[in-house]
């Protein structure tokens, strides 16, 4: 057995077969998490206590030979804005250092219920802020495919986990295109699910009409595995719900048949391939297509006219809910923050305080920014106004899936960056999610795909991973996986 | 739409409960004004027959049986994690320390 052969697939078919065991996968994963995280800088914290009791536990079930379920054992990595109990839940702030969780988020329940092993929360942008990784209080994160690059954000730790082989499989975030980019970045495949398809239910809340979390994992059909397995509606979490007409996600998921994905129309918007999409990544697109085409797939030019807008009203909205639900961070309620005495103030100097010292400075960006668009004066001028726009948005999907059943773009306009490149100006930063932002604003589900291509060095950035995206319909994740699934076939 | 002030983000900081030092002022004014600028591109668009749109999709409320419910916590986790903690109470620092703090005292003794 080789880390870097293993998806949950092959874990799973491997421990049935007592190939090996869960134990001593585990123990091989942390040996060499050992040795390549320092370079990497995925995990920001480990529990190898948890890990082994749960792999002992799914074992002793296999010794047993009783039947165990896909995720029984899978080695996982855990984006640190996921509660887990009594472990530490930072979201990667220095705001929450000291907080552990006191209860399971409902997707940690459910991968519970299955046998998961976590074997550590990985890093992020603070609070889910940003589309690098660089705006984690505690460390860098690398792209483990060139080291001086960034692995992308907000859950750059956990596609490096996976891309790294330091976890089979991880579960991320997505609020504008948290999964996507980092998985386009570091070469793996990230799901953001239809909004309300997966609970939120104990996810440290960023903008929550945009949060949605998803796996991030080395094959499609393994996001359509965990993407199962975490799905589904939660009485804690009333934005979440069932596919409609009482439909369940089904095995179409990941056993999709080639006759139906054969059917499918794909839509390009002619949008999204303007100026400033670096050469290398129009080239990726390109092979995709042909590609996709050879497998029988039909393609047409569509519109999303308001696609240019989506950024400004991201802009808006995002941080308008950003201010409210990070108004609850206060350094009291959760844990104290180190190097503010707690004692010597005034209730509103010591908020103050503490969240002048616990926050970075894109949180505060964001913060004050959300303040102002919801004051009084500019309410109707910029909030209003982005919800306005936010619909013209949704109405351009609505009407170009009457004419095709999944929309193909690029994920991110260029291929990973070097660190520091876009930090000094947030625009710059902010436009490195421009493809993956309107599918969040109109809550559609989106899967970003490794291009299975070698970019020579007559390219430049050699090596580098670039990903495409699919939309589909709402609750359609079975479309998207679906051609990812053949496409991966298709290309070994 | 309105362009950002020393001023006004001194006011939008004390809002939002942060202390900016001149530094970060100097470099939000900056960044604000440039993403603020960006913003005025949404003002070319007629929006005045749309409805705005509030949430994620359009979803319908999940109601709950009008009942009593358990708590989903258990205490005892819950004081385990906090940092400060006393006979098995949260503890947090205190709130009236203010002169109005003796109004408090006095009716409580």
């Amino acid at each position: 057995m080789h880390l870097h052969d293993l998806t949950i697939k092959k874990f799973h078919e491997g421990l049935e077969k007592k190939e090996f065991s869960a134990f001593d996968v585990t123990k091989t994963f942390f040996e060499y998490i050992e040795t390549r995280d320092k370079e990497v800088g995925a995990y920001l914290s480990i529990h190898k206590d948890e890990a082994y009791k749960q792999a002992e536990l799914v074992d002793l079930k296999v010794a047993k030979n009783e039947s165990v379920s896909w995720l029984a054992g899978v080695p996982m990595a855990i984006k640190d804005n996921l509660l887990i109990t009594g472990l530490p839940a930072t979201a990667a702030s220095k705001m929450l250092e000291n907080y552990k969780a006191a209860y399971d988020a409902t997707v940690i329940s459910k991968l519970k219920s299955e046998g998961a092993v976590f074997l550590g929360k990985t890093n992020m942008d603070e609070f889910a802020m940003g589309s690098s990784t660089e705006n984690s209080a505690f460390q860098k994160t690398r792209n483990p495919h060139d080291l001086d690059r960034v692995p992308g954000g907000s859950s750059g730790g956990s596609a490096a986990a996976v891309a790294g082989h330091m976890a089979v499989a991880a579960l991320g975030s997505d609020t504008g295109g948290s999964i996507r980019q980092p998985a386009s970045f570091c070469g793996v495949v990230g799901l953001k699910p239809t909004y309300g398809a997966v609970s939120r239910h104990g996810v440290i809340a960023m903008a929550s009409s945009l949060d949605q979390i998803g796996p991030i994992t080395k094959t499609v059909e393994d996001a359509a595995i965990l993407f199962k397995t975490i799905s589904g509606q939660d009485k804690f979490d009333s934005t979440s719900a069932v596919p409609p007409a009482g439909g369940k996600y089904g095995e179409e998921l990941w056993n999709p048949k080639l006759e139906d994905i054969k059917k499918l129309k794909i839509g390009i918007p002619k949008e999204y391939f303007g100026p400033g999409l670096d050469p290398v990544v129009v080239k990726a697109m390109e092979e995709v297509m042909e590609s996709l085409k050879s497998l029988g797939l039909e393609f047409k030019e569509i519109s999303l006219p308001h696609t240019q807008y989506a950024l400004s009203c991201y802009y808006i909205i995002m941080p308008a809910e950003v201010s409210s639900n990070l108004a609850r961070l206060d350094g009291v309620r959760y844990s104290p923050v180190n190097g503010v005495s707690r004692g010597d103030h005034d209730l509103a100097e010591l908020y103050k305080k503490n969240r002048s010292h616990g926050f970075g400075a894109e949180a505060k960006r964001r913060i004050i920014l959300g303040t102002y668009v919801l004051s009084s004066g500019y309410y109707d001028a910029y909030y209003a106004k982005a919800q306005k726009v936010r619909q013209l948005i949704k109405d351009d999907f609505d009407k170009a899936f009457q004419e095709v059943d999944v929309i193909f773009t690029p994920v991110a306009p260029t291929p990973a960056f070097k660190f520091g490149e876009k930090m000094s100006d947030p625009l710059a930063m902010y436009l490195s999610d421009i493809f993956t932002i309107p599918v969040n604003m109109a809550g559609l589900p989106a899967v970003s795909i490794p291009a299975k291509i070698k970019l020579g060095h007559a390219e430049g950035q050699a090596g580098l991973p670039i990903g495409f995206q699919l939309i589909g319909k709402h609750w359609r994740e079975a479309d998207i996986l679906g051609i990812g699934q053949f496409y991966e076939k298709l290309s070994g | 739409m309105s362009d950002i002030t020393k001023h006004s983000l001194e006011h939008l900081a004390d809002l939002s409960r942060l202390e900016l030092s001149e530094k970060e002022e100097e470099k939000f004014l900056k960044d604000l004004e440039s993403i603020l600028g960006h913003f005025k591109e949404l003002e070319a668009l007629d929006t005045s027959n749309i409805l705005p749109m509030t949430g994620g999709t359009s979803l319908t409320n999940v109601f709950r049986e009008d009942g009593e419910r358990k708590s989903s916590l258990a205490a005892a986790p819950v004081v385990d994690a906090f940092p400060d903690k006393e006979r098995g109470y949260l503890k947090v620092p205190a709130v009236f320390e203010s002169p109005d703090a003796n109004i408090i005292r006095n009716i409580k003794s």
